[in-house]
């Protein structure tokens, strides 16, 4: 990546657009904004990879790829970090996301309306629609035509969808048999080769399994691939191990510039507007730190992570869950089920796993140890899953807030509360018992699920008054003009779909804008 | 039908081949060749505690050399890596399990007045089994979570174990044979690089 020569900018020049991370919220604006001229620097906390020379198939040597500066977790259900959600380097956590990239549906924009709680977006799906069409012609989404779910597309998937492996194939057997409705996935891989002005031919997937510790060919649609090579193309400057420290404003309260640290040395850059782009633990840990925007109150608050419970099953089949598209099959029958007593709903995955990561959740989640556990792992080929991805409430008691506790750079330790409320309890159950019915039905033995939540989302949200939220449906912040909030931490409630596609559609924004 | 087992000594076969990438290569080749190092973070009581726990928590009584876990373990503390969080209700990672490893010998003194790696393996299963579920006896059980530690313990026991490469041979696991890319990805499809499983 960044073959061209990239252009450099002046620390003491006040750039147009300053962007902090480089993962979906910061990715696709950049591209933008430097598309329309504008000035732009990306400052980056992670190292800039060459998957080919540096992605080993190998889970610990891909620990890398994981944000580790270390995070309290606290709560009934506290959350796991590290490789199971944020990222760091050059492309974020776009790096070891799994490609899974369905769209919103329009009712997921307003559980308030239709259920009384959480609130509603303050735009609609129509809003989103015209970056759904183009993300997916421009990172080359390979899915099905027609697609079974959500309104009428206008734009077909530019690419046929990736082929089924073991768990898919069994998952979409046993939901026959039940009636349940499944498709291939859409999944931000390519299906075959793919080439876009500006970032020139990817090569097809090789149905390696490893989306989630890395991608080694470019066939995924990780931002370092694909938007940041063309931000630096169309005049971008990205400066990957640079890490912010601090946010500074000017004598009117607009964010003038920010501090960071590279090779040990504090460093300032000016610019005239800022993109906060760390996601929903580490950009309001930010604003905290810097102790801006909060005239809400609801910074840190409101945190919220996907109902993200997983079933596994044992099968007489070879199944050899390390290949393929890890997201090979889909069902969205259940995104408002019939019988459901829960606000809201989710989304059916068929699940491919490395081995680590299995043998770790077993542990976790099982608690076996001992004979048990060798004699459980020595099953792995002939283990397939099914997860859900659903929505997850906001709740008063879910935020997050700056320990006393510093970490290795000397900043405070984030504390993060999590615990899963009524609803995701319902919901869960409800999952549970149509996954352990799906594995039943195609032949599964000694089945057994694993509590998760994925995703970490809120903590900034995005409203109609700042009054009662941080940034407006632009995701400019109601106090401080010039900052903008783009990415997971700005959604009001979660929606049951993964969170990719729609951060980079918020992302997206018209340059006319600023 | 009972689980497979795979043929010994493929993995060292294949990560010669040209079936595995250069990084994918040296990054198994390192772990499988490490030789065990002095530890750097424990002292030798808490070493040898801990020794002893992750050989009922991973026992390896059938390998003739063991799969190093304890060394991994304290090479990663005393780097001071972390996997980016930790339960609030635990305190940081090094203390934690200095903490833990005192009192797994604080309950074996109290039940059979012997350190814990001084036990016999139905000794220390029991041990074991009732810090798991939140029961051990010892002072240190007051005020650290045995549940929350136990869990942690175990899950870097098994991380460290299951990516060795000999325990992914074990597995059947052939998923560093990373060069060509899959084509046989269905169920039951198996392609010439995959180990076999033994029929029984």
């Amino acid at each position: 990546m960044f073959d061209t020569e990239m252009r450099e900018y002046s620390r003491d020049e006040s750039v147009d657009a300053l962007v902090i991370g480089t993962g979906s919220g910061g990715a696709p604006l950049l591209a933008r904004l430097a598309g329309a001229g504008l000035s732009v620097v990306a400052l980056e906390a992670g190292q800039k990879w060459n998957p080919a020379r540096d992605f080993a198939t190998d889970e610990k040597a891909q620990d890398k790829l994981f944000w580790t500066d270390e995070r309290l977790s606290a709560g009934n259900d506290p959350l796991h970090f590290g490789n199971n959600n944020s990222g760091i380097g050059v492309g974020g956590s776009t790096l070891h996301y799994t490609a899974y990239t369905p769209r919103v549906q329009p009712d997921d924009l307003r559980l308030f309306s239709d259920f009384g709680v959480a609130r509603d977006w303050p735009l609609s799906y129509a809003d989103l629609e015209p970056y759904y069409d183009e993300l997916e012609t421009f990172l080359g989404v390979s899915g099905p035509n027609p697609y079974p779910w959500g309104p009428p597309r206008a734009c077909p998937y530019p690419l046929a969808p990736l082929p089924l492996n073991g768990a898919a194939q069994l998952m979409e057997r046993a939901c026959q048999t039940l009636g349940i409705r499944t498709s291939p996935a859409a999944n931000a891989a390519l299906s075959a080769p793919y080439f876009r002005k500006g970032i020139g031919w990817r090569a097809a997937c090789t149905n390696r399994g490893f989306c989630q510790a890395g991608c080694s060919t470019g066939a995924k649609a990780s931002m370092d691939v694909t938007y940041l090579p063309l931000a630096v193309q169309l005049g971008a400057e990205i400066r990957p191990e640079c890490f912010v420290i601090n946010l500074e404003t000017d004598a009117a309260g607009q964010i003038s510039g920010v501090v960071y640290v590279e090779d040990g040395i504090e460093k300032r850059q000016k610019c005239r507007n800022l993109f906060l782009c760390g996601g929903a633990i580490e950009t309001p840990r930010m604003l905290m730190m810097s102790g801006l925007a909060n005239g809400s109150g609801q910074v840190g608050k409101n945190f919220m992570a996907h109902t993200g419970m997983q079933v596994w099953g044992r099968f007489d089949e070879e199944i050899r869950p390390y290949k393929g598209i890890p997201g090979s099959l889909i069902s969205e029958d259940t995104h408002r089920p019939k019988d459901a007593d829960f606000a809201g709903g989710y989304l059916l995955q068929s699940i491919g796993v490395m081995p680590v990561t299995y043998a770790s959740q077993v542990a976790r989640g099982r608690g076996l140890w001992g004979a048990e556990l060798r004699e459980h792992l020595r099953g792995y080929n002939h283990t397939a899953g099914i997860n859900i991805l659903g929505d997850c409430l906001p709740y008063e008691g879910n935020f997050l807030e700056l320990s006393d506790e510093k970490d290795a750079r000397g900043l405070p330790k984030p504390r993060i509360h999590f615990s899963n409320g009524e609803n995701e309890k319902k919901m869960n159950a409800h999952a549970e018992t149509i996954m352990r019915q799906v594995w039943e039905a195609a032949g599964a033995r000694d089945i057994w699920k694993f509590d998760r939540n994925a995703h970490i989302i809120g903590t900034a949200r995005m409203g109609n008054s700042g009054d009662d939220a941080v940034v407006d449906a632009d995701g400019k912040s109601f106090e401080i003009p010039n900052l903008n909030l783009p990415d997971t931490s700005r959604f009001p409630s979660a929606l049951s779909a993964n969170p990719g596609h729609t951060i980079w559609a918020l992302s997206l924004p018209p340059p006319h804008l600023f | 039908m009972p689980n497979p087992t795979y043929p010994p000594n493929t993995v060292r076969a294949l990560l010669h081949s040209d079936a595995v990438t250069p990084p994918t290569r040296a990054a198994l080749l390192e772990r499988l060749d490490a030789q065990p190092q002095a530890p750097q973070f424990f002292d030798a009581a808490e070493m040898a505690t801990l020794r002893a726990a992750c050989a009922r928590l991973i026992p390896q009584c059938e390998r003739e050399n063991p799969i190093e876990i304890a060394s991994s373990i304290d090479e990663r503390l005393a780097a001071g890596k972390g996997d980016g969080w930790r339960y609030d209700a635990l305190p940081p990672d090094g203390e934690a399990f200095r903490r833990g490893l005192r009192g797994l010998d604080q309950s074996a003194d109290g039940e059979h007045n012997a350190p814990f790696a001084a036990l016999n393996e139905t000794q220390q299963d029991a041990i074991l089994g009732s810090v798991q579920n939140g029961a051990a006896r010892g002072e240190v059980w007051q005020t650290l979570s045995g549940a929350r530690f136990f869990e942690e313990l175990l899950a870097d026991a098994t991380e460290n174990y299951y990516a060795h490469p000999l325990a992914q041979e074990e597995i059947g696991y052939a998923g560093f044979a990373d060069a060509p890319g899959w084509v046989e990805i269905e169920l039951n499809q198996r392609e010439a690089r995959e180990p076999e499983a033994n029929h029984v």
